[in-house]
């Protein structure tokens, strides 16, 4: 499902040159569940960025669900995210004016379904997290770990074959962090999602089926 | 059309600086409306004027009257016509209302009924405008009697007078006053127009004889102008030079020019009147165009990571482009029908409101109207300022990387 291929990327500041990714190599399959571990500023989230596919390698290549994310225009690109890829944040960044239905209604704005159907599937995608009492809620009125779980069923919404998180328990107390990984096993594992998800705790890594260290832009197993 | 209520939701987040911002955009589209139809209607007026009609008036100022006797002379300028003399009479009727045979003596004047009031030699005066449309009989009627005079239909109907009736006015101008009281005068014409031959004639005004006036006063009095018709209006300017030319070496020397120009010239005695209306017009916009970008662009910078995510969620840069710039035009949208709608209803209120919408008629504004020219203009300004104004921080979204928006949390 994500195959990243000798992958560099380089950040100029003024005349420095900074190597965030140095040669990664990284295969995902379908259906499969990632940690990427490691310290702050090993690179971790830029490696998630390019597969989310939104920032681009330096060199190399990285193939997301058969397609050479590199090499999409800006718009074709951002069309391929919608059909894609679901982004989970550290801090959910829900909109505060809409409410928790009108949140993962966003992504199906970008499709031709009615009114109706978008708004029928982000109450299906908020039953699936378990908050569908919570529709007309917005953001100031849920817990952190209810906007995080908000932010999974718009991650879900337009059915991606990928999910990348980055570091979705950060924010979030043990018993939310608990119930969010809960949900994301059983996304793995009942819908069959691919997840890539970057974290710095050890047990939320236990959660996935395979975890990759990385260290100065290095990818150690 | 499924991104509208996403657009509205955000203009209601801060909705004191949406208001704001819309009220200071309502502001200037109604100082940008109420303006423009002033010049518009000002323009009318202007555009009623006939090429063939030339003004004389004094060369020092027109509160200095020409001599009677100059009108003799420019009679004999080759390519004068007519010559009428005209004086504004500045006339007002008393508080209250003389019944016919009425003695005059109250002296308390009725400002807020003032409308227009002229002392003119009727024969060529009502032959050189013919706009002014009196009934053979009644204008017969006139000439025959000293007290009469004509007043146009909507001067006729705002006061229910009709052929007979008798009223009384008494001048703000000193010397246009009789000893023993207030002029009478006597209805002897009911005047209309064809407003599709003569656009912008107004007939909210009396006419009444000059020589009452002369006589009723017992003074010496000179004339306010002399209206000249002349044959052709392409000589207007060897014409108006060769009446000036007649009495420039005199006490009493002449200004001459066309109609359109005397108007224009009293209408804008303060200055340039188009020039100052657009200015303030210009400045008004320019200022709130400055206050909408700043509104604008600190409601884009609030939302740096919103638009990161709308991003990542796979909307295009130039969908987000669109939705700031359509919250932008949402604006001036709002702001221009505010504008508009405040500027019809102080329009309307100043026609209907007796005393100011008498002062109106008074300069000649008694049609102040927002015209649907006007509105449109305004309302396309409005949309310009909303468009400009977002334009910036719409580009600046369009360009702004989504890492790097995320960065600044």
């Amino acid at each position: 499902m994500v195959d990243v291929q000798k992958v560099r990327k380089v950040y100029h500041r003024d005349s420095q040159e900074i190597t965030v990714l140095d040669g990664i190599d990284l295969q995902v399959p379908a259906g499969e569940f990632v940690a990427l571990m490691g310290p702050s500023g090993s690179g971790k989230t830029t490696l998630l960025n390019l597969i989310a596919g939104i920032d681009r390698p330096t060199s190399g290549k990285v193939w997301v669900a058969g397609t050479d994310v590199a090499a999409l225009s800006e718009s074709a690109l951002a069309a391929w995210r919608s059909r894609n890829v679901g982004f989970i944040f550290q801090f959910y960044n829900l909109i505060p004016v809409l409410t928790a239905r009108e949140n993962v209604e966003l992504p199906l704005l970008l499709t031709h379904l009615s009114k109706r159907e978008r708004r029928d599937r982000a109450l299906t995608a908020l039953k699936v997290v378990g908050l569908e009492d919570r529709a007309t809620h917005y953001p100031r009125q849920l817990s952190g770990g209810q906007e995080q779980r908000v932010a999974i069923a718009r991650a879900i919404v337009a059915d991606p074959k990928v999910l990348v998180a980055d570091e979705p328990t950060g924010d979030l107390d043990a018993r939310s962090a608990e119930e969010i990984l809960g949900l994301m096993e059983t996304l793995n594992r009942d819908f069959n999602k691919t997840i890539v998800m970057v974290t710095h705790d050890p047990r939320a890594a236990q959660k996935a089926h395979t975890q990759h260290h990385l260290e100065k832009g290095v990818l150690k197993q | 059309m499924k991104f509208l209520p996403f657009i509205f939701k955000h203009l209601r987040r801060n909705w004191i600086r949406t208001a704001s911002t819309v009220l200071a955009m309502a502001v200037c589209i109604f100082l940008f409306c109420t303006l423009q139809s002033v010049l518009a209607e000002v323009n009318t007026l202007l555009e009623a004027s006939s090429g063939t009609r030339l003004v004389t008036r004094h060369a020092v100022s027109l509160v200095f009257n020409v001599p009677l006797p100059y009108a003799e002379r420019v009679k004999t300028v080759p390519g004068v016509k007519r010559v009428a003399v005209t004086s504004w009479f500045g006339g007002n009727l008393l508080a209250k209302k003389e019944a016919a045979g009425g003695d005059g003596s109250e002296s308390t004047t009725d400002w807020s009924n003032f409308f227009p009031n002229l002392a003119v030699d009727a024969e060529p005066y009502f032959a050189i405008y013919p706009e002014f449309q009196v009934p053979p009989d009644q204008f017969q009627a006139f000439m025959q009697d000293m007290q009469g005079c004509v007043i146009g239909r909507k001067l006729a109907d705002k006061f229910g007078w009709k052929v007979g009736d008798r009223f009384f006015l008494e001048s703000f101008i000193p010397p246009y006053r009789k000893r023993d009281g207030p002029f009478e005068f006597v209805v002897q014409g009911v005047f209309d127009t064809d407003l599709a031959k003569y656009p912008g004639t107004d007939t909210n005004i009396m006419f009444f004889h000059y020589k009452y006036l002369r006589e009723g006063t017992g003074r010496q009095l000179g004339a306010g102008t002399l209206t000249v018709e002349i044959d052709d209006p392409e000589q207007a300017g060897r014409v108006s030079k060769a009446i000036d030319a007649l009495f420039e070496n005199s006490d009493a020397q002449t200004r001459t020019e066309t109609e359109q120009a005397f108007r224009a010239g009293f209408i804008s005695m303060a200055g340039n009147l188009a020039l100052l209306l657009n200015g303030i017009g210009l400045a008004v916009s320019f200022t709130i165009l400055l206050v909408t970008a700043n509104t604008m662009s600190m409601a884009v910078r609030e939302r740096r990571t919103e638009i990161a995510v709308l991003k990542t969620l796979g909307f295009s840069s130039a969908t987000v482009m669109g939705l700031i710039v359509a919250e932008a035009l949402l604006l001036g949208v709002l702001g221009g029908a505010l504008g508009i709608g405040g500027s019809q209803a102080i329009m309307w209120a100043l026609t209907n409101t007796p005393g100011i919408s008498d002062a109106l008629a008074g300069i000649g504004l008694s049609e102040l109207n927002l015209k649907p020219f006007v509105a449109a203009l305004g309302f396309a300004v409005a949309l310009f300022l909303g468009l400009a104004a977002g334009f910036v921080p719409a580009w600046s979204a369009y360009r702004s990387r989504i890492t790097d928006m995320l960065r600044t949390v």
